[in-house]
Parts: structure tokens; sequence; C-alpha cells
């Protein structure tokens, strides 16, 4: 093992170590321990959700593009991508199981879908998506000659590309909250989860010291490519909601770019998210400490831009004196997240970094070879 | 002493006569204005009217010296709507916006019909300031769940633990609900609440009271709430108090408004007074631009 690697088993155990008292918290006291309630009914774990299923997507996409759609400067990435995309798949879904109001009830997706629901959709496309990654993952690390692997990896392409857009939507088609009714959500949640993911890929190649010229070129460029494209979708999105002026919805982005947490916006999402990452992967050539930087920003900061979609929304009453109609606890249009929530957040991202590890450590075939 | 006795009379007489003068004088000036005006023509006219002898006036009178009670009237319509199968019927609220008072008891009475825990209240009332001073007005608008005919709420479910049932009042299935709160977020109006799990006793310490372990009687189930089990974690909403209407009794709401501002009743029926209330030109419903088809209607 090397020195990069157990110093990543430390951070991660110390996280799940930490964040086992936001779960203990969350099991006896219910939902009680968390911040969001009637009004803001979703918060920090439906932001991490998010977040994660979109990495998985962005980092699925390397695999499916290097097996598939035969790039093959992306085929060293294969293994550690197809890793990473299962670690946060499984980070997400266990963020929004712990996030139901009855857990135990999921199967009930499954058994009582409701055709109308994008979300009960998901649950099936998350099904096929999770199931098919560990066939490919098997299959590269048993059979990596296998001509099943193709056409899989084909279906892997087009499975990612629908449901990276259908996470959008399911946001997307809710008329009630102005700020997500939007075309463009889908498309922007499919193009920040493509850049997050292989940003991701990107970071962790060159922290364990697997990239290679041609990959880590490759992914500079897509990767330069996406965050521009985030950008101009969300100048769009922005500068059309201000220019249309719908109150509700322009009330909403007032929250995200002036708000009480501005700070998120600017600096985490803008700053640090889309600036730096541009300005590092367009001048500072090929150097790898600026591209996993590049990558580590991208990666980290994702989670802004989906805190400044799912809560600005929210916080905006329904009706005008809402907000004093009725008080009691959950009837807050003000929401952050309490201890607890972010103590299960650290518990999840940490619990999705250990399955990484681990598959890495036992399935030595899917690493690439070192650079 | 006689003599002096018919003197002080004649003095006061005097001091009589011309006190009423002056206030004759006083009293002209006073009232000349409106009698030049025509004022006093009318008021007489009125009088006249109210004494039977011109044509009736139209006093805002309250509805029970008008004619029959509006309770009364509604609960006959109730019945009448109940003799008929279930899919001919669609329950609706007329809500007076004009006569809601803010007092809250709409409130109270349906939090203590459904037993509803704290941070749940089905039948908030908002209370909007209009205008500057001096020209300032109150209004108080008690917000239930619409019912809407399209309800973008049970759409999005991904489990059917919500649905529109044939009488169009949207209700949950809470043993099916798996608490995601999707719905809570495609409800336009807020009318969707998500029972976390407190109760009474957490604010004040000790074991839950005695009041908080009362059976509600929502959907007919007699739930007991406990903290392991629906409706806790589920998504509540008004259901129009379903369990009442279905033993011929109005919602709580409604027999509680003290200012008579809350009509319920079936707007399939012609005759009902919701039917009546409903299709007058100052009815209007809550973001009719968002195609939900509100059933419940504001008079303004």
């Amino acid at each position: 093992m090397s020195r990069t690697e157990k110093i990543l088993w430390g951070i991660a155990l110390v996280g799940f170590l930490a964040g086992i008292a936001g779960l203990i918290q969350r099991f006896t006291g219910g939902h009680t321990v968390a911040a969001y309630g009637t009004y803001v009914p979703w918060g920090l774990w439906v932001a991490v959700y998010t977040t994660l299923v979109g990495i998985s997507i962005g980092s699925f996409l390397i695999a499916a593009l290097g097996e598939g759609a035969r790039i093959r400067a992306l085929q060293p990435l294969t293994g550690i991508a197809l890793l990473t995309a299962l670690a946060a798949l499984a980070g997400g879904l266990l963020a929004i199981w712990l996030d139901l109001g009855h857990p135990l009830r999921f199967w009930k997706l499954f058994f009582s879908t409701s055709p109308t629901s994008i979300m009960g959709w998901m649950a099936w496309l998350y099904t096929v998506y999770g199931i098919l990654l560990l066939v490919l993952i098997y299959l590269k690390w048993a059979r990596p000659t296998s001509p099943l692997l193709r056409p899989l990896f084909g279906l892997g392409l087009a499975l990612a590309v629908i449901f990276g857009g259908a996470e959008g939507a399911l946001f997307g088609v809710v008329s009630a909250q102005a700020l997500w009714e939007s075309a463009l959500v889908p498309i922007r949640f499919l193009v920040e989860g493509a850049a997050s993911g292989m940003a991701l890929v990107l970071f962790l190649a060159i922290l364990l010291g697997y990239l290679e010229p041609e990959p880590g070129r490759f992914l500079r460029w897509t990767l330069l490519g996406l965050l521009l494209a985030t950008a101009v979708l969300e100048w769009s999105e922005y500068s059309t909601t201000i220019y249309a002026g719908i109150p509700a919805k322009v009330e909403s982005l007032r929250i995200v770019l002036f708000g009480p947490f501005w700070w998120v916006f600017w600096i985490f999402q803008i700053g640090l998210g889309l600036v730096v990452p541009i300005i590092l992967l367009a001048l500072s050539g090929e150097r790898r400490v600026w591209l996993g930087v590049a990558g580590g920003l991208v990666a980290f900061t994702s989670l802004s831009a989906k805190l400044n979609l799912v809560i600005p929304a929210l916080v905006v009453p329904e009706l005008e004196g809402l907000r004093m109609a009725f008080t009691g606890p959950g009837l807050s249009f003000d929401y952050f997240p309490t201890l607890s929530e972010w103590l299960l957040a650290v518990w999840v991202a940490s619990t999705a970094a250990l399955i990484f590890l681990t598959a890495y450590r036992l399935l030595p075939a899917m690493r690439a070879r070192p650079a | 002493m006689a003599q002096e006795i018919q003197t002080r009379i004649r003095t006061l007489a005097t001091r009589r006569a011309f006190l009423a003068r002056f206030a004759s004088g006083v009293f002209a000036s006073l009232i000349a204005p409106a009698v030049t005006s025509g004022v006093l023509d009318q008021v007489e006219a009125a009088s006249r009217e109210r004494t039977g002898v011109g044509p009736a006036l139209t006093p805002e009178l309250p509805e029970g010296m008008n004619g029959q009670h509006p309770i009364e009237r509604m609960l006959k319509d109730l019945q009448r709507a109940l003799q008929k199968p279930v899919d001919q019927r669609r329950w609706a609220m007329v809500i007076d916006l004009r006569k809601c008072v803010g007092c809250y008891a709409c409130t109270v009475a349906c939090i203590a019909e459904n037993k509803l825990p704290p941070g749940i209240a089905y039948r908030p009332v908002i209370t909007e300031t209009r205008g500057t001073y001096p020209n300032v007005s109150r209004r108080f608008i008690p917000r239930p769940c619409m019912q809407c005919e399209n309800p973008p709420c049970v759409s999005v479910c991904p489990v059917q633990a919500t649905w529109k049932r044939p009488d169009g009042i949207v209700v949950i299935n809470y043993d099916q609900c798996i608490g995601c709160r999707y719905c809570i977020t495609a409800c336009p109006y807020a009318a969707r609440s998500f029972d976390s799990g407190y109760f009474y006793s957490d604010f004040e310490g000790g074991s839950p009271q005695p009041y908080e372990l009362l059976p509600s009687p929502e959907y007919g189930e007699n739930r007991v709430r406990r903290k392991d089990a629906s409706p806790v974690g589920n998504v509540r909403k008004c259901h129009f108090c379903l369990h009442r209407i279905e033993r011929g009794q109005l919602p709580a709401c409604v027999l509680s408004c003290m200012g008579r501002a809350t009509y319920f009743g079936d707007l399939n029926d012609p005759q009902s007074l919701v039917s009546e209330l409903a299709s007058r030109p100052n009815a209007f419903r809550l973001k009719e631009e968002m195609g939900t088809e509100p059933k419940v209607f504001y008079l303004v």
C-alpha cells in the first residue's frame, strides 16, 4: 500500500468514525435531528445524493467512452473510473435512503412504482445501472477480454446519459418551485455531473500515480470543455431569469447570489469550482500537480452547485404571509443543516470513499498501469 | 312667600325661554346645510322603509336571519350528496374573506379534531396587510388543502401513496408513504406537511401527555401516534375531515368558524350553497394560473 493510499484510508476512516455519531442520531432521533421539515422538505442529504450520483455518472462516462466508444486515451482509466462510479452511486443511494421518512419501505419503490413519477423511474434506472456496474466490474476483473464488455459499456453509456438527465428532470418538472422549473436543469445536471465525475477520476488518478500523459491530456481538455459549458448554462439560466423577472424565481436567485450564503455561490461554486479550475486547466499545461488541483477543486466543490439548486428554491414561501401564518418545528423557511446532518453527510462520503479504497485494494486488476 | 315663588317661576321661565331659543339657534345652524342638501329627506325615507312603509333595504345581515341557517342548509346539502354514488360528488369549500376575522378557530379546531402534533397545521390562516397608512386594511386567508382537480402532488409520488378519490378529495395512505417528501415540493400551496416526529412533550420535558396518545380519526383509522410508526415519517395533509363527511358531519373548520366564513358542500349539486357561492363573480381561487383547478374558492 502506497503512502498516499494510507493517507486516504486514514481520512476515510476518521470521517467514517466521526460520522457514526450522525448515523446514531438519525436512528435514535428520527428526522427531529434535522433542520428540514415542512416548508423546506429537502436539505443537505438530498444535495449530497444528487452530487454523488452526478459524480457516478461522470466517472462512468470515462469508462464507457473508453471501452464502449473505443477512445483509447481513456482506456487505462477504465478500472478506476468504474470503481469511482460504483462507490459514488452507493454513497448517493445511502444518503437518499437515510433521508426517507420510512427507509425500510424502500422496496415499495419497486413493487408499487408510479409510472407518472420520475422518482419512481429513477429507482429502476438506479437498479439497472447498479447491476450493470457490478457486472462490468466483474467482467473487467475476471474476463477482461469478454466480447460482452463493449455492448454492455454502450448500454451503460446510454443509460448514464438518460438517467443523468432524468436526475435533473426530477427537479425540472416541479412547476411549484420556480427555480427548478427549467428545461436547462436536466442538461445542467448532466454536464455538471460529467464534469465532477471526470474531475474526481482525474484527481484520484494523479493522487494514486496512475495518470499517463495521454489520458491526462484528454481529460484536461474534456474537463475544460465541460466547465465552459457549465459556465454558459449557468449564465444562460441566471441572466434570462433576472431579465424575465418572474418574482418567485428572481427571489430564489437573489438568495443564491446575495442571500446569507452568497459565499457558497461566489466562492465555492463560481470561484473554486469554475474560475480557478478553468484557469488552471487552460494555462498550466500538462503539469500533473495543477491538473490534480483543478480536478480536486471541481469534484469537491460540486456539492455547492447542488446546494444552490435544492435549497434556495424551497426557502421562498409558496404564498406570501405563510412564514408567519403558523409556527412550530419544521415550519421555517430558513434552513441551515444541523450538526447531525453534517455528520451524516461526512459518514456517507467516507463510506463511499471506503468502498472505493476497499475495492481498489481487493481488485488489483482494476488499477491502471503506473505512469 | 307666594309672591316670591311667583317671581322665581317667572325668572326661571324667562331663563328657560332664553336657553331654548339659544339652543334652537345653534341646532338650526348645524342642520341647515343638511336640510338644504336633502340629507334629512333621505334619513326620513330610510326610516319609513325600516318601518315597512317603503321598499326593503338589503342589509348585510347574517344568513341565519335572512332565511335558512347556512349550517342547516349545508347539512342538508351534505345529506343529499351522501345519497349519491361517491363518484358523483365533488366536495368543495368556499371561504368568504370579508367575513373571516382571523380568530384561528378553524386552525385550532382542525388540530384538535385530527390530533395534530407540533408543527403541523392543515389549515393555517395567512394574514395579509394591504395599503399604507392611513389607508391600511387587513385580510385573513385560511389555507386548507385546495383538493385540486389536477393535483401536482399526486403524479410525483413514486409509490402511489397519494391519490385523488372519486369525490375529489386528495388522500394519503400512511402505510404506503415512504416519506420522500417529493409531493411537498410539488404543492404550489404548501398544503402538505412532514410529520418529523415531534410531540408537545418534547418541548415540555417528560413523556407524552395523555392528549397526545388519543387516536386520530383521520381516514377512519384511529391511529395512536408513536415515534416509530406512521404517520410519523409521513407526509400529511388536510382531507376536508373525510371521516366526518362520511358520518354526515361538516368538517371541523366549517363548524368552528364563528364568522360563518367557511362553507362546504357538493359542487356537483346545483342547489348546494357552495355551488351558489362558488359561481358568484367575486369568487376566485389561489394561483389559478398553475392550472391545478383548486376546489377551494375565496369570496372577496
